[in-house]
This record gives structure tokens, C-alpha cells and sequence, in this order.
């Protein structure tokens, strides 16, 4: 290969250019030259998906939700209620507040003081005591999904110990063993493993999932930056071959940002990773020329330099929401479970999320792979047809 | 300076702009039909608005009376499905792996019979925490179906002693818990997710439109006729005294005209779908339309000054993309504001979408009374003022610097 290629540049060293857009690896190298030469491109394939790695993290570093600010009022003020405030006040995920009334609760929750707040109706020991039925209300604020399961979950954990402590001391005085009768509060435990994403940190469940979007969204506009930036200059056209080599160089980025993304990033976040690294690479080894490939057809489309940002910037949450990842696929409306398929994250983000976090084997996401590849084929078939077209007009033009 | 050429220049300038939109589909499109369709389909993403039937798999090696029970009470649930029994854990493994299922309930060996003999029999979830929604709702749906075998379990066994049933249900749980969800009470993923999605995607295309606006002049280098354009000198078209700041004031908003009528109707699109039958006072509905408003203007001069203070349509473009795009995730509304870490609260705070969610969410979801979001808009409002007057200057700048024009 080599030395064909200095063959020919030694015989056409003039015509260089028309070298480089017709052989694959005379066009790979100028890929490359391309992208360094160019501040615009080098930003958006290099830089930008460094940035995000650190920069889409921040804010989730805390990973668990803890210490949620809650109100409780207590109307009681009797031995059992004050138990009740200390247990909900002890437990680490809430951080309790007294609050007088329910109106200067409900206030304090309007102003996104507290999240959410327990009411002790009056009256609560002595219906306890003397065997009615007795209740306290959790109101938690339904606007937060995330912070509304906290307040309940804190609260429910703090009451039903002081409810269960009642149980026993009544068990017992009604002559069961303190043994027994603990075991009795909760016939059916429910024992929680959680697999994977083991300590399940919210940073650690969106970020593996974003960086792919990431990664797709970078080398999507910069590629179609740079394509629409030959069209200007009119140097677009190229060889089957030529375009092959163009679409191994702007890959070979790609695969580098993943590669940061597995080895780096997600060491650095501590998130789940390298469950499976050979079928992660194999998987970024399909996924970059995919997206590089779709990013050729839009700079193809667009024409024009900056076109792709303008057009593409939006297009990261839309397209989030449909892979299936934070929001069921089957849930979507028919129409948009069929057409999301033409989008490379929809397989991308589960077939790398199964690899590289849950550690799937291959043949366990063959249907990613299959999918990626129908994808690759589409889309150079694509370009291939807007290339024709392309040819034919020039010729128009030139009889 | 004279009113006349003042409003001049804003006409001059939106007649400028619409000749320029109805020749290029491309920018038109951003300003009408990117935006109607990005909102309708948000919206159509979540029209099922709440999430079931999430496939999970069951393990029952007991398959005593009991267990039949727990496999029964999870089909029933709502928001869970049993796909499958599985009998190995190989191949549970597998299932979840291929995502066929996104947990797996194990009913232990001698389950029915330890809640016979009056031991605890725990059930054991294995879910893919991985998939962090999933797995919170499976979680919270196997817990209530734990919940509710062990209260059988306990009234069945107090009746047997010769309590009466009423009894029974008081002493096994002598402190009962009302669990009310102010607000939403129905888990409605369209009011929570498509609601505060909508106002963050708007603000991002808004940026853009900011950046181009403004940006493919400074490309073009057509700034320079633009400002002769919207300010006709009787003397002729070549200027020698400076730029006029008013002038430029004035043209700016007719250059930004079409964008801010368009994205009135986006917003009040948005609103009216994120009001549903629900009644919601009529000042909420104002003031959140004022804010969205604000934002959308506030978005259109940040994209702007981000292009005018680098000189390049590609630079301002790249900021929008840095600023907006990740704002969402920002924003508190998905992971919420108070754990976000101490250091990345700064840059959230900085964020305008921030803010704005939060008007958007007190008023529209929460009910809260108009006065409680009043400080947002007041800020808001001065934080657009801010950014306008800065788009002025800059622009003032830019025209003073036809050699730095043409940048890509």
C-alpha cells in the first residue's frame, strides 16, 4: 500500500489532490491534514468530547440523593409523636425542619425550602393506645420525581419503626418471645440486590448512556462541518475509494473519544465499566464509521460550513429519549419506535451499556451489532446515490 | 436622534430579515418548522404518560401455595409484567443481560413453608440497576407486592388467634401511613418530563437562532450594509461619524423581530399543552408565559454576544452548544437542585434555564401564588435588559472591525 502510494505521488506530484480524493489512503491522510488544519473541526472532534467528559458528570458527583430537606409538623406533641420526630430526624436521607402549621409548610415547599413534609395529627398516642386506628400523612412534592421517592421512603422507613416497636411491645405483653415477635413485623422481607450499577448513583446510570450520545453528536457535526466546508471549497468529490479512506480517518477520532470515554472517564467517575473490553472496542470499531458515514451524507445535504451545529445542536435529547434508555422503547407511539431505528444511538447506547457496564457477551447483543451495521450500509448507499447524483449534474454541466 | 428614524431603522431591519428568511428555507425552518415540530414531538414521545408493564422474570424454587400467591399479586401490578419462569441462574443471567427482562423476583426453597412455621421468608429482587428508571419502579412495585404478602401473612395469622380481621389490620400496623403526592399526583411523566423539556429545547434552538442571526452578517461580512441599510444617511451611504448605539438598538430588534414573533406562538404552543384540564389560575399562566418569553429573548441576545464577542458565527455556535445543550441536566429537574454538587450549584445557578424551570414548575405543577416566582421574572427581565444593551455594544465594536470580518 505504501508503496504504491509513493509511486503514485512521485509520478503525479503535481496533481495531488486529485490523488487524495481517489485513493483510500492518500484520502485518509488528508483527512487527517484536514481536520489539524482546521481550528473549527479539531474543536468539536477532539476537544468538546474531552470537555464533556468531565463537564456532564459534575453535577451528579454526589450520586445518591441524601439529607433531603423535609418539614414535619407535629400536632400531637405526645412521647409517641416526638419518637416519630427523632427517628424521621436520624434518618440520613432526610433533613428535618419543625414547621408549626401545614400552611407555612406548604409555603416553605413553594419556595423550594423543603421538599416535602409529614403531618402528626392530634390525638395520634391515644388512638394508639387504646387500639384505633391511627394515621400520619407524607406529603411529598409530585413536581420532583427523584426528591418525592426520597420523602417518602425517609419517612415510611422512620414511621414503621416506631409502628413496628408498638407491635412488639404488644406481642410481647401478650406473651410472645421478643425474638418471635420481631421476626413477625415483617413476615415477607424484600431483600434488594442491585446488580451493575451497584450503588446506583444517578451519575452512574445516566453518563455511560450520555457519553455515547456524546461521542455520536461530536463526530456527527464536526464531520459534517468538514464535508460541508469541501463543498464550499468545491473539493467534496471523491472516489468510492476516497470516501471510504475519508470515513476511516474521521472513525479513527471517533474511536480515540470512546476509548478516553471506557479507559478514562468512567475509571475517573468510578462508574461500571470493562465488563466486556473486547466486545467494547469491537462495538466502537462499528459505531464510529456509522456515525462518520452519516455525518458525511449531512455535510453533503447542508453545504455549508456551519450548517450541521445549527441544525444538530437541539437534536441530543430528542434523540435520547427515543434510544430506549431512560424511557421504555415500547412506551413510545408506534411510528416513533419504527422511525427511531434510523438513528445510530438507538442500537448504540443499550448494545455499549450491555458491553461495557453489564458485560454482556456478543452473541447477547447481536442484534445491536446488526442493527449498527444495516445502519452503515444505509447510509453509504446514501452517499453513494448523492455522489452519483453529484457526477451526473457535473456532467450536465459541462456538455 | 428622532423617533422616526429610530423606528426606521427597527422597520427597515425586520424588512431586511424577512427578505432574507423567505430566500433561505434553511434558516426559515429553524424559526418556524424545527421548533413546532421539536415541541409536538416531545410531546408525542410521552403521550403514554405513565409507565407499566415492565418485563420482569420470576425464579420459584419453593412453588409452595404462598408462592403462587407472590407470582399472582406481581402480574397483577400494574406497572410490572412477568414475562417469564425461570429455572436456572444461568439462565436469569441471560435474560437480563439481553435486556428480555429488567429483573428477576426469586421465591426461595422453603419459602411457603417458613411463613407457615411463623419465620420471616424474605423474597430476594435481583433488578438491573443499570437502567436507574426501570429499576426504580420495579423496585417500589415488588416492595408494595412484599408489602402487601406480609400483611396477609400477619391479619391471617392475629385472625387465627381470634382477633376479629379490623383488629387484626390496626395491631399489625398500629401507625398507618397516608402517602399523598401533592401535586402530580398521578406519576405523569408528560407533566414531569415534557413539560420542563420543551422550555429547555426552545432555549437551545432560540441560542442558535441568536448566533446566526447576527453571525452570518459578521461571516458574510455583510455587517457593514446591513447598518447603512437600516440607517440611511441623506448624505450618501458612506458613514464617517461612528456607529449610532440607538440606531443599532433598534435594528437589532427588528433584526430579531420574526424570531420573537414566532417563538411567542412556540411558547404559548408549549404552555397550552403543559396546562392540561387541570385549573390553573390564570396570573400562573401569565407569569409563566412572561418568563418563557423573557428566556426565549434572553437566549436570542446570549447567542449573540457569544458570536459578536469571538467574532465568528462557528465560535458563538460552539458556546451555544457548550451553554444549552448540557442545560437540562443542570437545571434540578431530573436529578434534583439540592444534591447537585456544591461546585457545579454555581454553574447551574448561572444558567438562565434554571431558573426559569423553577418558576415553571412552582407555578404550573406546585400552584404556587404568583408573588412566591415574582424574583425570577424580575430577574429575568433584568438579565435580558443586560444582555440587549451588550448585543448593542458589541455590535457597535463589530462594525469598527470590518477586518476581523469573514471569520469561519
Amino acid at each position: 500500500m505504501s508503496l504504491t502510494s509513493k509511486n503514485h505521488s512521485s509520478t503525479t506530484a503535481d496533481d495531488s489532490s486529485e490523488y487524495s480524493s481517489q485513493h483510500f489512503l492518500g484520502s485518509f491522510l488528508q483527512t487527517l491534514k484536514d481536520v489539524f488544519s482546521d481550528k473549527g473541526v479539531l474543536l468539536l472532534l477532539m476537544i468538546a468530547p474531552i470537555i464533556y467528559g468531565f463537564f456532564y458528570p459534575w453535577p451528579y458527583s454526589t450520586e445518591v440523593v441524601n439529607h433531603v430537606p423535609v418539614g414535619i409538623v407535629d400536632n400531637d406533641n405526645s412521647n409517641l409523636s416526638r419518637t416519630i420526630v427523632r427517628y424521621a430526624s436520624a434518618s440520613p436521607q432526610l433533613d428535618t425542619q419543625r414547621f408549626l402549621s401545614e400552611q407555612e409548610a406548604k409555603a416553605a415547599i413553594w419556595s423550594d425550602d423543603i421538599a416535602g413534609y409529614m403531618v402528626i395529627p392530634s390525638g395520634l398516642e391515644q388512638q394508639v393506645m387504646s387500639g384505633k386506628e391511627a394515621s400520619v400523612s407524607v406529603l411529598g412534592n409530585g413536581g420532583y420525581f427523584l426528591l418525592n421517592k426520597n420523602v417518602q421512603t425517609g419517612f415510611l422507613k422512620a414511621v414503621s419503626t416506631v409502628s413496628a416497636g408498638i407491635e412488639i411491645k404488644k406481642n410481647v405483653a401478650q406473651g410472645a418471645y421478643l425474638a418471635t415477635a420481631a421476626a413477625n413485623t415483617q413476615a415477607v422481607p424484600l431483600k434488594i440486590i442491585p446488580l451493575y450499577n451497584q450503588t446506583e448513583g444517578y451519575g452512574a446510570y445516566v453518563v455511560p448512556a450520555v457519553s455515547i450520545l456524546i461521542l455520536q453528536q461530536t463526530l456527527l457535526m464536526s464531520t459534517a462541518m468538514l464535508v460541508g466546508t469541501w463543498y464550499e471549497q468545491r473539493r467534496h468529490r471523491a472516489s468510492v475509494r476516497g470516501w471510504l479512506g475519508r470515513i476511516a480517518a474521521l472513525s479513527t477520532f471517533g474511536f480515540m473519544t470512546g476509548c478516553f470515554y471506557y479507559g478514562w472517564a468512567f475509571e475517573l467517575h468510578h462508574y461500571a465499566r470493562g465488563q466486556n473490553m473486547i466486545g467494547s472496542l469491537l462495538f466502537l470499531l462499528l459505531f464510529c464509521p456509522t456515525v462518520a458515514t452519516l455525518g458525511c451524507v449531512l455535510g453533503l445535504w447542508f453545504r455549508q460550513r456551519e450548517r450541521s451545529m445549527q441544525l444538530l445542536i437541539f437534536s441530543s435529547l430528542p434523540m435520547f429519549f427515543v434510544s430506549g434508555y431512560p424511557w421504555p422503547a415500547y412506551q413510545l407511539p408506534e411510528f416513533l419506535q419504527i422511525i427511531r431505528w434510523l438513528i445510530p444511538t438507538t442500537p448504540a447506547i443499550n448494545t455499549s451499556v450491555q458491553l461495557n457496564q453489564m458485560g454482556a457477551s456478543l452473541s447477547q447483543v447481536a442484534l445491536g451489532f446488526y442493527a449498527l451495521a444495516g445502519l452503515w450500509v444505509l447510509y453509504f448507499m446514501l452517499l453513494m446515490l448523492i455522489r452519483w447524483y453529484d457526477c451526473v449534474q457535473q456532467r450536465k454541466a459541462l456538455l | 436622534m428622532s423617533l422616526t428614524k429610530l423606528s426606521g431603522a427597527f422597520i427597515r431591519s425586520a424588512a431586511y430579515e424577512r427578505r432574507f428568511l423567505t430566500k433561505n428555507p434553511w434558516d426559515l425552518s429553524m424559526v418556524v418548522w424545527l421548533p413546532l415540530i421539536t415541541v409536538l414531538m416531545i410531546w408525542w414521545i410521552f403521550s403514554q404518560t405513565q409507565i407499566t408493564d415492565l418485563p420482569i422474570g420470576v425464579m420459584d424454587q419453593d412453588n409452595g401455595p404462598v408462592a403462587n400467591t407472590a407470582v399472582r399479586y406481581l402480574e397483577a401490578s400494574p406497572t410490572l409484567t412477568v414475562r417469564q419462569l425461570y429455572y436456572s441462574d444461568t439462565e436469569a443471567q441471560a435474560a437480563i443481560l439481553q435486556r428480555d427482562v429488567y429483573a428477576i423476583v426469586v421465591i426461595p426453597e422453603n419459602f411457603s413453608r417458613n411463613i407457615l412455621s411463623g419465620k420471616s421468608a424474605p423474597l430476594i429482587l435481583r433488578v438491573n440497576a443499570q437502567y436507574g428508571t426501570h429499576s426504580g419502579i420495579i423496585q417500589t412495585s415488588v416492595q408494595a407486592v412484599a408489602g402487601t404478602l406480609s400483611a396477609g401473612v400477619e391479619i391471617q395469622r392475629l385472625v387465627k388467634k381470634g382477633m376479629s380481621p379490623a383488629q387484626a389490620a390496626i395491631a399489625y400496623s398500629p401507625i398507618k401511613i397516608q402517602r399523598i403526592s401533592l401535586f402530580n399526583a398521578a406519576t405523569n411523566y408528560q407533566q414531569f418530563l415534557a413539560s420542563t423539556v420543551i422550555p429547555a429545547l426552545l432555549h437551545i434552538l432560540a441560542m442558535v437562532i441568536g448566533a446566526t442571526t447576527i453571525g452570518r452578517e459578521l461571516r458574510d461580512k455583510n455587517l457593514g450594509h446591513w447598518y447603512r441599510f437600516i440607517d440611511k444617511n441623506k448624505s450618501g451611504h458612506k458613514i464617517v461619524e461612528p456607529a449610532s448605539i440607538l440606531v443599532i438598538l433598534f435594528g437589532l430588534l427588528g433584526k430579531y423581530f420574526w424570531p420573537t414573533v414566532a417563538y411567542s406562538v412556540w411558547a404559548m404552543l408549549a404552555l397550552w399543552l403543559a396546562t392540561p384540564q387541570t385549573s390553573i389560575a390564570i396570573g400562573s399562566i401569565v407569569i409563566t408565559y412572561i418568563g418563557l418569553i423573557l428566556l426565549m429573548m434572553l437566549s436570542f441576545w446570549l447567542g449573540a454576544i457569544f458570536t459578536l464577542g469571538a467574532f465568528s458565527l462557528r465560535m458563538g455556535l460552539s458556546s451555544t452548544a457548550f451553554i444549552s445543550a448540557p442545560s437540562y441536566a443542570f437545571a434540578g429537574v431530573t436529578f434534583p437542585y439540592i444534591a447537585i454538587s456544591d461546585s457545579a450549584k454555581h454553574w447551574s445557578d448561572a444558567l438562565p434555564l434554571t431558573h426559569y424551570l423553577k418558576l415553571h414548575i412552582a407555578q404550573l405543577q406546585m400552584q404556587a401564588p404568583v408573588a412566591v416566582s415574582l424574583p425570577i421574572v424580575y430577574g429575568l427581565t433584568l438579565a435580558t435588559v443586560i444582555a440587549m444593551v451588550l448585543t448593542a455594544l458589541l455590535t457597535k465594536r463589530a462594525l469598527a472591525h470590518p477586518e476581523r470580518w469573514g471569520a469561519r
